[in-house]
This record gives C-alpha cells, sequence and structure tokens, in this order.
C-alpha cells in the first residue's frame, strides 16, 4: 500500500464532533486548536448545508504550543458562556491539543463553569476519520450528561449518525405515523436547514435540547442508524442502563423493514396502513424502473454504514455493488463488506485516487459518492449519484432525505435519472 | 469619536483597541495583527492557510504535498472554496497530497512516512516540476527534520523538494504563513532559472491569484502597452516562471498584504523596484497603467489603451451609479481589497459605512482610514457576533465578505457578495468591474428579499 494519500476519502475527527454538536440546540462548539481547524470545517458545512455554522476556536499559538493551552481554554469559555450563554459546551480537541497534551477533562472540571454544560470531547486528528469524530462527540455527549433513570419515558433513542436534515425528517415521519416518541441525538433536521425569518434568534431553532440528552437513560431502547457514528453512544447505554439497543441503518426496503420491525419490538408499536401503502409506493416505484436498473454495476463510496446501505438498496434494485468503498477504514465494515457484495472490491478506507483506479477496471456504470467523486465520474463518462457528505457542487441534497420507504424513493428516482441522464453509454 | 466598545463586545472589553470610529481630526488606528481574543467567535484561518492556501495553492505545477494528519489536506484540495484558476485544472485543481499522519506517526516521527510519500507521488506525476512540502501543526511539535527529509529525497529524485514551515499555531492569522511562503520562495526557487530571452519591458505581477481569471482580464492591458509579462506570483504560476522573476525591469505588487516581502528581497538583491497597484474600478486600474508606462517611458500607449477600455464601459457604470446612488455597503475582506474596494464602490455611488479586514496591518488600515469617511467603522478581526452586530444596527444595504460570514448576512436579510471568490467574476479592471457592478445590482435587487417575514416567536 502506498504511503501517500493521494485525494484523500475522509476528512478528521474534529468536524464530525461539529456535526453532531450542530444538533443539540443552543450548544457551541469549541475548538481547542488552531484557528484554521474552525475556519476551513466551517466552510465545508456552509458549502454543504448553504447556512450559517457558528464555531469557537481557542486560537492556540506558539506560546500555547509550548507551554499548554489552558490559558486559552478558560479564557474561551468564560467568553463564550459571558456573550453567548449558550446550554451548552462541546470542547473539541485537535492533533494540536491532543499533541501537546493538554488536560481538557481536568481544566473543564477544575473551572467549575456553571451557567452552561461544559463537555470534553477527545477527536485526535491522527486517529480515524471524520465518522470517528462524531462517533466520540455523541458518546462523550450521552456519558456526561445522561442521568440514572428515575422514569420510563417509553421514548427511543434514535442515534443518526452523519446524516443530511432530510434523512431525519424521514425517520421522524416514520415514527410519529406509529404514535413512537423519540429522542434524536442529535437533530440537525431545523439547525441546519433553518428558515429565513426576522429577527434571527440567537440560536437556530430545533435541535436536541440538553434536558433530552439528559433523560435519554429513561428511553426503552436505543437504536444507532450508523454504527460507526453513534454506535458507541449505543453501546454505552446498553452497557450502562441495560437498554435495548440495535444498528440498522433504514436504506433500501429490507433495512427499513428492519428498522421498523426493531422500533415495533422495543417499544410495542405496530405499523400503521400509512406505512405500508409508503412501502408498496417504494415497490412501485422500483417495478417501474427496474428495466433500466438491473444489471447495472454500481460503485458505491460513502461513510462505512451508509455504503454498505447503499450497496444492499442497489442490490434490491438489481444492480451489481462491484466496488463497495468506505471513507473510514475498519473491521466491521470489511466483514460486512463481503456479504453484501458477491465477490465485488472492497475498498477499506482507501482513498479516491485509488477508487478511481478500480473504477476504471471494473467497468462501472454508476458511481455513488460525495462532490469529491464528480471528477471521477466525469472522466469516466458514467452515470453518477450523488450522496454523502460534503456534496456542493449541487444544491439541496441536504433536504431531500434517502432513508425509509418514502426516502428509498427519491434514490430510486435519483438512480434512474442518472441513469437516463447519462444515456447508457 | 474615538476608539469604541460594541455592545456585543462588554465581556472582552479588549476588542475596544480594534474598533474605531473614524474622524479626519484623528491620528488612530485600530490596533491589528495581534492574537485573536481566545473564544470570541474568529472568522480567522492559520499560517498553513496563509502559506498553501493563499500563496503557494495557485502553482500550477508542483505537488502539493500536505505533511500531518488528513483534515488540513483536505481543506485546500483544489483550492478549497478559492477559485484560483490556471491552465493546467487536470493536475492543479483536481489532485490533493497527504502524508495522513496516523498515531503511530505522531509518537514515532513522520519521516520515514513523509520520505517514502515524496517519492511515491513523483512516481505517480512524474510531470510535476517539484515537491512543496507543508508541516501542520503536529509536526512542529514532534520535531520532524522536515528539511533533512526533503534534501534526502530531492537527491533522488532529482526535482526540487521544498520544506515549508507553516505549521497553523505560528502567528496570529494567514498573514505570517503569506511571509513565510514569500521567503521560502524566494530563497529556495527566485533566480534558479535564467529566461530564455530578456526585452526592456519585462515585468513581474505579483500578488495577484487569478481568482475567477483576474489575471486573464489583467495581463492582456499591459501586454497590449508592449510589456512582457515574465512571471505571476502565483495565480496560474508555473514554478519556472517565478525562478526567473528575478530578471524583471519592475514589480507590480497588486495583493500588498500577501506579497511586500517577497517584493522587498527582490528589490535589495535584485534591484528591482516595486510599483504598488490597485487594479480595481476605472479609476486605480487607469493610475496603474499610467504608472507603469510611465516607468517604461510609454505613456502614448498607455492613455490609448486607457481612452478604448474607459469607452466601452464608462456609459455601464454611469447607469449602475444612477441605480446604487445612496447605497451603504460593509467590505470585510483579508485586507488589500477592504481598501482596494472603497474607491471602486465610490465609483459606483457606493458609500462605504464599515471596513474591516481578516489579516490587515497598521498600513492596511491607514489606507482604509484615509478612504472612507468621517463617521465609517473601521474594525480589525471582527468577530461573528459583531458581525451580526454591525448588519443589524448599522443596516448596509450591502455586505461583501466571504463564504463563512454570506448565511449570516442571508439570515439577516442583508444582501451579500462573496468578495474572496466572487459571484461570477473576474472582478479585476475594466471589464471585471462590469462583473462586479452587474452582480451587486443582482443581489441588490433580487425580489426575494421583498418576500422576506417577520416570524412571531423569535
Amino acid at each position: 500500500m502506498r504511503s501517500v494519500t493521494i485525494n484523500p476519502a475522509k476528512m478528521c475527527q474534529p468536524i464530525g464532533a461539529m456535526y453532531a454538536l450542530f444538533g443539540v440546540h443552543a450548544a457551541v462548539p469549541l475548538v481547542h486548536g488552531s484557528q484554521g481547524c474552525t475556519a476551513y470545517p466551517m466552510r465545508m458545512f456552509n458549502r454543504h448545508f448553504g447556512e450559517l455554522v457558528q464555531v469557537a476556536v481557542s486560537s492556540l499559538g506558539e506560546d500555547a504550543s509550548v507551554f499548554g493551552g489552558k490559558k486559552n481554554l478558560v479564557a474561551s469559555i468564560e467568553n463564550i458562556i459571558a456573550r453567548r450563554h449558550p446550554a451548552l459546551i462541546g470542547v473539541i480537541t485537535t492533533c494540536l491539543s491532543e499533541t501537546i497534551g493538554d488536560d481538557i477533562d481536568g481544566i473543564i472540571r477544575e473551572g467549575n463553569f456553571e451557567e452552561s454544560k461544559v463537555v470534553p470531547i477527545h477527536t485526535p486528528s491522527y486517529v480515524g476519520s471524520h465518522v470517528t469524530g462524531y462517533d466520540n462527540a455523541l458518546k462523550a455527549l450521552v456519558t456526561s450528561l445522561s442521568v440514572e433513570p428515575d422514569s420510563d419515558n417509553a421514548k427511543l433513542n434514535i442515534l443518526p449518525g452523519m446524516v443530511n436534515p432530510g434523512d431525519i425528517l424521514e425517520i421522524k415521519q416514520m415514527l410519529d405515523s406509529m404514535n413512537v416518541s423519540h429522542t434524536i441525538l442529535s437533530d440537525i433536521s431545523e439547525t441546519l436547514n433553518a428558515p429565513l425569518m426576522l429577527p434571527k434568534p440567537p440560536f437556530p431553532r430545533g435541535g436536541t435540547s440538553v434536558g433530552a440528552i439528559e433523560d435519554c437513560a429513561n428511553a426503552c431502547g436505543v437504536i444507532s442508524l450508523c454504527e460507526h457514528a453513534g454506535g458507541s453512544a449505543a453501546v454505552f447505554l446498553k452497557g450502562k442502563y441495560g437498554m435495548a439497543a440495535d444498528t440498522i441503518c433504514p436504506i433500501g426496503v429490507a433495512n427499513t423493514d428492519r428498522f421498523l420491525d426493531a422500533v415495533c419490538d422495543m417499544t410495542g408499536a405496530e405499523i400503521p396502513y400509512s406505512l405500508e401503502q409508503e412501502r408498496g409506493r417504494l415497490i412501485d416505484a422500483m417495478v417501474d424502473v427496474h428495466m433500466k436498473t438491473c444489471g447495472k454495476r454500481a460503485a458505491i463510496f460513502a461513510d462505512p454504514d451508509i455504503a454498505l446501505a447503499l450497496a444492499e438498496f442497489v442490490t434490491e434494485l438489481g444492480m451489481e455493488p462491484v466496488i463497495v468503498s468506505s471513507s473510514t477504514a475498519s473491521r466491521k465494515f470489511l466483514q460486512k463488506a463481503k456479504s453484501v457484495t458477491d465477490g465485488g472490491e472492497i475498498l477499506n478506507g482507501r482513498d479516491l485516487y485509488e477508487l478511481h483506479r478500480v473504477v476504471k477496471d471494473k467497468e462501472v456504470d454508476i458511481l455513488f459518492g460525495n462532490t469529491k467523486c464528480t471528477p471521477i465520474a466525469k472522466d469516466e463518462d458514467i452515470a453518477f449519484v450523488r450522496c454523502g457528505f460534503p456534496v456542493y457542487d449541487r444544491v439541496g441534497y441536504h433536504r431531500y432525505g434517502i432513508m425509509g420507504y418514502h426516502g428509498g424513493m427519491y434514490l430510486t428516482d435519483m438512480i434512474t435519472n442518472a441513469i437516463l441522464e447519462w444515456g447508457e453509454r | 469619536m474615538p476608539l469604541t466598545l460594541l455592545k456585543s463586545d462588554k465581556a472582552i472589553p479588549e476588542r475596544e483597541k480594534h474598533t474605531y470610529i473614524k474622524a479626519a481630526s484623528e491620528n488612530i488606528l485600530p490596533l491589528s495583527n495581534v492574537q485573536t481574543t481566545p473564544g470570541d467567535f474568529t472568522e480567522r484561518g492559520c499560517t498553513y492557510a496563509g502559506c498553501l492556501g493563499v500563496v503557494c495553492g495557485p502553482i500550477k505545477d508542483v505537488i502539493h504535498l500536505v505533511h500531518g494528519p488528513i483534515g488540513c489536506a483536505y481543506w485546500t484540495w483544489g483550492g478549497g472554496t478559492r477559485q484560483n484558476l490556471s491552465d493546467n485544472p487536470g493536475f492543479h485543481r483536481k489532485y490533493c497530497f497527504s502524508t495522513d499522519m496516523q498515531e503511530d506517526n505522531i509518537i514515532f516521527g513522520g519521516e520515514d512516512k513523509l520520505y517514502e510519500s515524496i517519492l511515491e507521488a513523483h512516481e505517480e506525476f512524474p510531470e510535476a516540476k517539484g515537491v512543496f512540502v507543508y508541516a501542520t501543526c503536529a509536526i512542529g511539535l514532534i520535531g520532524d527534520d522536515l528539511k533533512g527529509v526533503c534534501k534526502r529525497a530531492e537527491d533522488e529524485i532529482g526535482i526540487r523538494v521544498i520544506p515549508f514551515n507553516c505549521e497553523g499555531f505560528r502567528g496570529c492569522s494567514q498573514s505570517l504563513g503569506h511571509h513565510i511562503a514569500n521567503d521560502t520562495l524566494f530563497e529556495r526557487v527566485v533566480g534558479t532559472k535564467e529566461p530564455e530571452y530578456l526585452t526592456d519591458y519585462d515585468m513581474n505581477i505579483i500578488g495577484d491569484y487569478n481568482i475567477q481569471g483576474d489575471l486573464w482580464e489583467i495581463m492582456p492591458l499591459f501586454e497590449r502597452m508592449g510589456i512582457r509579462i515574465l512571471s505571476t506570483f502565483t495565480g496560474n504560476a508555473s514554478v519556472d516562471d517565478i525562478a526567473q522573476a528575478h530578471r524583471a525591469k519592475l514589480n507590480l505588487m497588486h495583493c500588498q498584504r500577501s506579497t511586500p516581502y517577497i517584493c522587498k528581497r527582490m528589490e535589495e538583491k535584485y534591484g528591482i523596484p516595486v510599483l504598488k497597484a490597485s487594479l480595481f474600478g476605472v479609476e486605480q486600474t487607469s493610475k496603474a497603467l499610467r504608472d507603469v508606462a510611465a516607468f517604461f517611458g510609454l505613456g502614448d500607449k498607455a492613455e490609448e489603451i486607457i481612452k478604448e477600455e474607459v469607452s466601452k464601459v464608462a456609459p455601464k457604470i454611469e447607469e449602475y451609479k444612477t441605480k446604487f446612488e445612496g447605497k451603504r455597503v460593509f467590505i470585510y475582506q483579508g485586507a488589500p481589497r477592504a481598501w482596494h474596494w472603497v474607491n471602486m464602490f465610490r465609483e459606483l455611488g457606493v458609500e462605504t459605512i464599515a471596513a474591516a479586514t481578516t489579516f490587515g496591518h497598521e498600513d492596511d488600515y491607514a489606507k482604509i482610514c484615509e478612504r472612507v469617511n468621517d463617521g465609517a467603522l473601521v474594525i480589525d478581526n471582527p468577530n461573528s457576533l459583531e458581525l451580526e452586530e454591525i448588519l443589524t444596527d448599522l443596516k448596509p444595504d450591502l455586505f461583501i465578505s466571504g463564504l463563512k460570514e454570506k448565511y449570516l448576512s442571508y439570515k439577516l436579510g442583508v444582501p451579500f457578495i462573496n468578495g474572496h471568490s466572487y459571484e461570477k467574476g473576474p472582478y479585476a479592471v475594466y471589464s471585471g468591474f462590469l462583473n462586479f457592478a452587474r452582480d451587486v445590482e443582482k443581489t441588490l435587487f433580487a425580489p426575494v428579499w421583498g418576500l422576506i417575514r417577520r416570524g412571531k416567536d423569535a
């Protein structure tokens, strides 16, 4: 394997932690690092979501890098509390502060900050990827904030992972139609798809409240949609509170069926006729286009759980997932990928330069990936379906979900239209 | 009016020194180029951003290899959000190189991985004319011998391999990164190649990054005068162009914040005089053409070109001016464009009521204060909460800034232009001025602003 990475498939941990914190109401991500560690990721959010994001940074300079960043961190927290009165501050570390070795847990504990909750989140950039950062952030939130259960609130915890606001809306609509009350940890469906209404609120409306996170131990169960981005929090909830836990990424027919069955098992709810109808509409849509989709050779690049679920869905559409490529290397991904591809190529955390090489080799018809994959599709003159994060060479992808039966319809249409536009060359 | 403290800054009174309401009778400048107040929601970037993101990134035919964990490379891939166009986009804007340092590399050192990475990148892209290696934060702390590794790799592959010690934590903003890039390129590249031939009219354009093709509008104006552009620093530049820059008769400096360092060193070592220019708007562009023509003794030619170009744009500019008269703008840019554009807006009938820079120094603020009217707010390194307060309280008709601030402006219902990477540029010289004015018109008069409602619960 090459030492050099050419066209990386992954970003680093801190951006994943920011992603998680944007879904908490009135939360401020505070990055303990240098200023580029906020200025750059913020632009990635701006481009993908078309939204304002506000991230604070402790602006570590040369002094702090030699003598430690405690002074900067304490001053940052005090300034943020005094000026914005957030419900929560998530302190996100970087390669810089982790290599310096700042004891952020100790600093936060000693600081005794009262007005806002302050949660330490360790996200060393030299371990894992953005997905790991999301996972670590969510685990830190749940570990630091959840309190011992005192009642059974009969809610279901959903840990969506790094998905779009549109995906979360799909999940919520399904659960609402089943009368299942739920806590989404964390919920970017409104915060990163915010209305333009004046006056602008100090924090975007929506997001999971700190109270709801504190209360999450009272839930009857937890489902993480992306095991690699939220799974650790689910394992914690299961281990500490004995909560029923499952992990299912509801993309495609069978995965959504499994998701709804798990919801029923955990909550005692039943699947309403309206969802049966929606399932029927998805099947109808798939039948309508199966002559276009069957037999197509697909290459899928995404974060690990999304990549696996997409591979299963394209198989349902009669396609052959000849390449399944994960942004992030993981043993679990490798194992599962073997079962979802029938002898297809598995790229486990390899870069996009390698993906491009394999796409050339495998006579691919259709590629699934984020905007960084666009040049591959153009060079190879194949159909292209944009998905994942970041997508910024087209607008609106964050608004629409690909999860659930309804999201599956949207995805089916997107796939077919991509094939039609490509013209089956 | 003296220095002032905004309402949102009550908890951080040190911001008062950075916030000035201009009065001609005073001799005050806001404090600049110092460390950011921690946790103040700064819009600033880092030294690495100034070095690779701004100055080196546009160089189109070298491998830009980022030594560190993966994020830093990802952000600058293809120029990031910057639109530094080149005529080699299939390489320069397409590929991103990183050593992707892992935990064991941080513990045991990353020198071997760096060495291997340089060799492999060269093997994949043997046509690249060099490898530039950028150190990111963690590298400065673990103490990899960048210089030694690059020398060893250079001996092995036979093309220049140049280290840049631009760790993000150095300095207080992007600004130090510009300086590091200038010094390194001067010491390692400038003067390493002789031009095939020389003319008496050889000139470098320093400090233009060809954003959305600015240089491709700028260069023909000078070429029509009989000037040869020997080298551009660094828009659409080949590393070989920069290598022969030392033989120019004149350096024309556009971005006067990110490139005065190399101009000064070229003046000291090679005796190349420097001419400062603003290549935005009619008056400033015409002045630059006249100044250059005067230097080379080509006065009449400049006047011919100016006459022709002005006649093409003047009637349209007059139309725009009638439409924009009385409008008020808040300009927030990296540094020089904040003052380049005060005059350009004046030509459009738009008054600058507030101006700010991310990483300006005293000389930038002196130029801003010279240009804006009394009562204008001049603020250094404004943070997100200050920007919101200014947009809300001063109610400019237009905000011109960068992507991070764009959606703040939109969410407050304030028309906006992206001055960093442009909306639909180029914006430079006469032709670009019309693009600029067209974009200002589009956003000022977009019907959607009139449809915004006030919510009841906010």
